[in-house]
């Protein structure tokens, strides 16, 4: 019982690898990219627990009551910003690559392909390169 | 309050950091070349005092503790800076490299409102960031405004091989962070302080202990990924070659060895204390940082589209400087950190000889441009000079880098790894030399073998002089050619030593001289069978390139642009990570 | 490499995994048993040195006050990215007034909708103030705070549509907002160093214990991260909202297209 939380954190960074690794859909991959930093968050909420403890906030609470660590909450505040802006910016890659691609298949993207658009020889490519000027 | 020197240590972080600050809420009234001068400005001012701090921590590093939280009764409370003379010039080359990178890119991204300003400064500010913090979430903090700056910069020309050389990056580098904070929490819960000195402290009391394994195997591999090591580089390659020149230049010239940097510093100082760590460092590092050299340089003579070689050129290099962290010693890590910064200063030059032909001849793809260059010519004598500076012509500040790697590994028995480096940097120089042949020159057959490779034709805008563009580019080859040898000589036994917090030693050993002959001669050999191919006789080509063509193309294959496939090679990474700290 | 060969190798790197991190797990000190020095002493000290009652607030704010500088950036990374990526050719003489798509229907909305929306939006911005000032004494601050009162702003759109939307909300005062709150934090951390004090260092009077008026340099900072917060995600909507509007053939890349 004592390990389960990490043990948690382990398996949600390995299921959401996992997810990475056989994604199909952009969105998709987006979304276990989530679960993999959802490991971060259980992992550092985790480390710093402890029982019989309240949250660092002596409000209702008068100063010296035993309280959870507060590091670890500020870290994951932190880490949940990153989440956010990671977010942000992989879903504007994905809404530009499926107006390009049209496609949300990460297995139909590539970065570059062998004998892309340039051609097997430099005749063809400079013509393509003449017709997108006029164009 | 805080004495003079010391006082300057939040600036470089601040000055950038407010600038792009007040560039942003004002962006809509800015006419159109001020962000640019502000830009070059600020990183001059950068490059200045991050220079005078480097010069004042000569005697012993200097020490700063944010919010004037100093360590109270041994618990470190606050973050804290801790400059060392290395850090610090360092961090004032990067300074000056992006200085030169806004000389060329003048006038290049002014349609967006400074935002692409925005995005560098901020970029600038966290690898200063990155080169003094002490504290390890701090570090983390750094690394993460460091990749968020450059996934955006990356996807700039939202082409589709941009776009998806960007998503890839985003990935794996956010995995990255994933794994460093993991890492982080790890040592954290064991030690209880951030601050590095007391991880380190409490580490070397703790003797052999998994956790303590655990969190330097997810750190070390969320800074491999950064320093694209084999195999986690599969994203550096797609994403640098589709990210605009001038944000390609920073990337090659100071992302990536940041990444190793970091690394260096994290287990010379945090991790010192671990036996089990420091023993398998020797093993990890020089067998990854050789076959990394081995298969980048490999890669790199494979290419045809040159902003692709070379940052294949750049994952070999990064190879070698492991090769000089694995060495264990002042000797090998002060050779790396030259190696940094000439590899650098020489890269940069390159990846601005690629942005002059992509502005002004409108292509990137050596073929294409075979015999276009003629009328570039001090271009192409740039290139060829940087192509052999990049395999290790004896002068300059690269190859005193590479003396000193190679010094410090032939020491202690690790031929291997000499080999290895001298054959990678070998065969990036030949990628370099054959292409600035056939560009320049027209030499070559058309096409030549490459014509399988990957490529893919873009352009970018024309809109500077010739001479704009070479200017920051000649500075950089010509810093590295000629800062005078005798001082970084005297500098680094000192700088090293202060770096890994270990006892000054004298001079450092070097490799043997003949060596870096040896590859100069093997690129030029190697460039000259790239271009000449046709006339030389079929006995010599054949068993070549029979052999060859099979490892060839399952390279090919391996580097399939597919995230799931990188995502895949992480995990293997990570495993093989664990695996040796496991056995050793 | 075909999915079938991913899956073997991510299997076999797990199965390799595996002792280490059971090893990995059974050394950490076992789960609620006890916290890290560091926020022990940090929960033991700072009602005294900075009569704050929020550890989280006075740890982001205070402490290690420079993490939280580095977020901001990062956040202001983010959205400037956002914005250059998603503008594109879209250009951006463009951001001022509401475009509308031809073809695309105006639906008119129910009375029941604009006057929850009336209703709550108020509400929750009036909720999104109170997160942001609180910082110091209950949960929230200014990153909470500013995400509520970006939220906010899109009941008016909910409410009023799209046009009522963009007339309330300017790009150009987002931008300011954003850079001018990120601006203000950066030189909370620099004035105290015209005094002589360390960077961040809390200068200003700390108020007093439990009060809206506690841990003195904080309360400013704060209002910087609010103020950015609630610009950059009002400005990340705006730009995806946009998004939604633009014209469908496929803009090309906004400079280099000579």
């Amino acid at each position: 019982m004592s390990m389960l939380p990490y043990a948690v954190a382990a398996w949600l960074f390995g299921i959401g690898l996992y997810g990475i690794a056989t994604s199909r859909n952009f969105i998709h991959l987006v979304g276990c990219l989530g679960v993999c930093q959802s490991a971060t968050y259980v992992l550092l909420l985790g480390l710093g627990y402890r029982w019989g403890s309240i949250a660092p906030i002596f409000y209702d609470h008068p100063p010296g009551t035993p309280a959870v660590d507060p590091v670890m909450q500020a870290l994951v505040l932190t880490d949940i910003v990153v989440g956010a802006t990671l977010t942000a910016l992989l879903l504007v890659l994905t809404i530009q690559a499926y107006k390009r691609g049209g496609s949300l298949d990460p297995e139909k993207l590539r970065p570059m392909r062998a004998g892309g658009k340039s051609g097997r020889d430099p005749g063809p490519s400079r013509v393509s390169d003449a017709e997108r000027s006029v164009s | 309050m805080t004495a003079f020197p010391a006082a300057l240590l939040p600036l470089p972080v601040a000055i950038p950091l407010v600038v792009c600050a007040a560039m942003l809420a004002t962006a809509h009234l800015l006419p159109g070349r001020l962000p640019d001068i502000l830009a070059t400005l600020t990183a001059l001012s950068v490059a200045i005092l991050c220079a005078v701090i480097a010069a004042r921590a000569a005697d012993s590093p200097l020490v700063y503790w944010f919010g004037g939280w100093e360590p109270r009764d041994g618990v470190h409370l606050g973050i804290g800076f801790s400059v060392d003379e290395a850090s610090g010039w360092i961090a004032a080359f990067i300074g000056l490299l992006y200085a030169l990178t806004f000389l060329f890119a003048w006038g290049f991204f002014d349609r967006t409102h400074g935002h692409f300003h925005i995005l560098m400064l901020l970029f600038l500010a966290a690898m200063v960031g990155f080169c003094f913090t002490r504290d390890m979430f701090n570090l983390f903090v750094w690394f993460e405004v460091m990749s968020v700056a450059a996934f955006a910069l990356t996807a700039y020309h939202l082409e589709e091989s941009a776009l998806a050389g960007a998503i890839n990056f985003t990935v794996i580098n956010s995995l990255a962070g994933f794994l460093m904070l993991g890492g982080i929490g790890l040592i954290y819960a064991q030690t209880g302080t951030l601050d590095f000195e007391g991880i380190a402290a409490a580490v070397a009391r703790g003797g052999r202990d998994p956790v303590v394994a655990g969190a330097f195997c997810l750190a070390a591999t969320a800074l491999m990924i950064k320093g694209a090591i084999v195999p986690f580089q599969f994203w550096l390659a797609d994403a640098h070659s589709v990210a605009p020149s001038p944000v390609s230049v920073i990337f090659s010239g100071s992302m990536v060895s940041l990444g190793l940097f970091g690394l260096a510093k994290v287990s010379a100082v945090v991790f010192a204390g671990s036996d089990q760590v420091q023993r398998t460092l020797p093993v990890l590092l020089i067998g990854m940082g050789s076959f990394t050299a081995l298969l980048g340089g490999w890669m790199a003579l494979l290419q045809r589209h040159l902003k692709r070689m070379l940052a294949f050129s750049t994952i070999s290099h990064a190879g070698i400087m492991l090769t000089g962290i694995g060495a264990l010693s002042a000797g090998g890590t002060g050779g790396m950190l030259i190696y940094v910064v000439g590899h650098g200063l020489v890269k940069g030059a390159l990846f601005m000889i690629a942005g002059i032909l992509l502005a002004t001849r409108a292509s990137i793809d050596e073929i294409a441009l075979r015999g276009l260059g003629r009328g570039l010519g001090p271009a192409g004598i740039a290139m060829a000079l940087a192509g052999l500076l990049l395999c290790g012509l004896p002068i300059g500040v690269l190859d005193q880098g590479t003396r000193l790697v190679q010094g410090a590994l032939t020491q202690q028995g690790h031929g291997f790894a000499v080999a290895a480096g001298a054959i990678g940097a070998a065969l990036t120089g030949a990628a370099v030399l054959r292409a600035s042949g056939r560009i320049f020159l027209g030499l070559g057959p058309d096409p030549g073998d490459e014509a399988g490779a990957p490529s893919q034709d873009e352009r970018e805008k024309a809109n500077r002089p010739l001479w704009l563009m070479l200017a920051p580019c000649c500075v950089l080859l010509a810093l590295d050619a000629g800062l005078p040898a005798s001082l970084i000589e005297h500098g680094i036994p000192r700088a090293a030593s202060a770096f890994m917090h270990r006892p000054a030693v004298g001079a450092f050993a070097e490799g043997p001289a003949w060596l870096p002959w040896a590859s100069v001669a093997a690129a030029l050999v190697g460039a000259g069978y790239g271009l000449f191919r046709k006339r030389l006789p079929a006995a010599v080509v054949r068993p070549v390139s029979v052999t060859q063509s099979a490892p060839t193309r399952a390279l090919e294959l391996l580097h399939s642009g597919l995230i799931g496939d990188y995502a895949a090679w992480l995990a293997v990474g990570v495993a093989a990570i664990a695996a040796v700290l496991t056995l050793v | 490499m075909s999915p079938r060969a991913r899956i073997a190798l991510l299997v076999l790197a797990g199965l390799v995994l595996l002792p280490g991190t059971g090893a990995v797990i059974a050394g950490l000190p076992p789960f609620g048993s006890t916290i890290a020095q560091y926020g022990e002493r940090i929960n033991a000290i700072t009602p005294q040195v900075r009569h704050v009652a929020n550890m989280v607030s006075a740890i982001n704010f205070d402490l290690r006050g420079l993490d939280t500088l580095g977020e901001e950036f990062m956040l202001l990374a983010a959205i400037t990215g956002t914005v250059v990526l998603l503008r594109g050719r879209r250009g951006e003489g463009n951001t001022e007034r509401a475009m509308r798509r031809p073809g695309r229907a105006v639906i008119p909305r129910s009375d029941t909708v604009v006057l929850v929306c009336r209703i709550a939006g108020p509400l929750t911005a009036l909720f999104g103030l109170y997160v942001v000032l609180h910082a110091t004494v209950t949960p929230g601050g200014g990153f909470q705070g500013g995400v509520i009162l970006a939220s906010a702003t899109l009941l008016i759109y909910l409410g009023e549509g799209y046009a009522g939307w963009r007339d309330t909300v300017r790009s150009h005062w987002l931008d300011a907002m954003e850079g001018g709150g990120a601006l203000l934090f950066t030189l909370c951390g620099l004035a105290p160093m015209l005094t002589g004090a360390a960077f961040m260092q809390n200068v200003l009077p700390l108020g007093t214990f439990r009060d809206v008026f506690s841990g003195g340099l904080m309360l400013v900072e704060n209002l910087g991260v609010a103020l950015a917060v609630t610009g950059g995600f009002t400005q990340l909507f705006l730009e995806f909202m946009e998004e939604t509007r633009a014209a469908d053939e496929p803009d090309e890349p906004g400079e280099e297209s000579a």
